[in-house]
């Protein structure tokens, strides 16, 4: 399972890291925003996406839309961990066809739930 | 005020009914003295309104000495305030990294010693069930002895970077102070421009903007008004309106 975690702060990154080996995915890479990411995820043979929001460049929910026109990374699972938590944008990011958020902070626990979750209705398909 | 122009009036009016009977008599040399104080008293309120708006010219000039406030705000205090903000993102950042690095050092030690801790532990119990061979307790017991050592260098790892953790956290001290001193200065800054937006007279406008609440189109980072309705403040909520979007 390798994974693309995408944000612009370095710390974050780093934790979102570590949280994910805790929980076993020990193939990870980074990226800083979503114009850095794009040509990563096209290029690599990713299994699975968590992205912030806001970032300069690029932002998360512009990747996403991108990750979904894209015909060879339209199902990639994509995990949203951000800041950002108007009603609307949450919507608008349910449309664009994220397949978990998780606003900021969080905690270990909850990475670990979204992301069992986004796998078991994946492997239920 | 008021006074003094019911005395002027008074006076104009008695030079006037001097001016006619002056006329009426045939007197012009009264007549002239009587023009001449008429347009003397004109000359008079001339100067005291010049006089007025001298003094309303002098108020405002004194009123724009906090122009020269508004320079100093923008040409250092402004500048020296972002300088002290990008300060708050070092000091914080560099206290995540050297939290992480410790904790990143610590994880694997305590990896280790659980692993030990349960091969010895597996081992340990053959001894009880009578599985060991002799030779085979001679070796355990070389490992339990070996693992004792360990764990007491290794607890004293972890208790020195567990410090280290615990000393990072100066960060907060010394980025609180930094973050009050620009507090005060945001408030200065609004104080003036509140100050200005009056000298200007625009009051009315001030006060409709204020009770405005402007909606905050795209991305803003953490919301810390927990009023606004349009933002959700828990995962449990994001959950809820997940699941209603059928997710």
């Amino acid at each position: 399972m390798k994974i693309l975690v995408v944000d612009d702060f370095s710390t974050m990154r780093r934790i979102v890291k570590n949280l994910l080996r805790d929980l076993g995915f020990t193939n990870t890479a980074e990226a800083d925003d979503g114009q850095t990411a794009l040509p990563m995820l096209q290029n690599g043979d990713f299994d699975f996406l968590v992205t912030d929001w806001n970032m300069p460049g690029m932002q998360g929910i512009d990747l996403l839309k991108n990750v979904r026109a894209d015909p060879n990374l339209k199902d990639l699972p994509v995990l949203m961990v951000t800041a950002e938590a108007k009603r609307e944008q949450i919507v608008e990011a349910a449309q664009a066809g994220v397949n978990g958020y998780i606003v900021k902070p969080f905690t270990a626990g909850t990475l670990k739930e979204k992301i069992e979750k986004i796998f078991e209705r994946i492997e239920g398909k | 005020m008021q006074i003094q122009d019911k005395m002027m009036a008074d006076v104009t009016l008695e030079q006037a009914r001097k001016l006619i009977s002056c006329l009426e008599s045939g007197n012009l040399e009264q007549a002239r003295e009587a023009i001449d104080g008429l347009s003397q008293i004109r000359e008079a309120s001339l100067f005291s309104e010049v006089g007025k708006l001298t003094r309303q010219l002098h108020e405002a000039l004194a009123n724009f000495q906090l122009d020269n406030k508004i320079t100093g705000l923008a040409a250092q205090e402004i500048p020296d305030a972002k300088e002290r903000l990008n300060y708050v993102i070092e000091m914080t950042e560099s206290a995540a990294n050297k939290t992480m690095d410790s904790v990143e050092e610590c994880l694997p030690i305590a990896q280790s010693i659980k692993e030990t801790a349960d091969n010895l532990s597996i081992d340990w119990s053959k001894l009880y069930s009578r599985e060991l061979k002799p030779g085979e307790f001679r070796e355990l017991a070389a490992r339990v002895e070996a693992f004792l050592n360990s764990v007491s260098s290794d607890s004293g790892d972890l208790t020195s970077k567990l410090n280290d953790v615990l000393l990072a956290q100066d960060y907060q001290d010394l980025t609180g102070q930094v973050i009050r001193r620009v507090i005060t200065l945001v408030q200065d800054v609004e104080d003036n421009l509140v100050t200005l937006i009056k000298m200007f007279g625009c009051s009315e406008e001030f006060k409709k903007a204020k009770k405005n609440t402007k909606k905050i189109e795209g991305v803003e980072g953490p919301v810390i008004d927990k009023t606004r309705e349009d933002v959700l403040t828990n995962q449990d909520d994001v959950d809820d309106l997940l699941s209603s979007l059928g997710f």
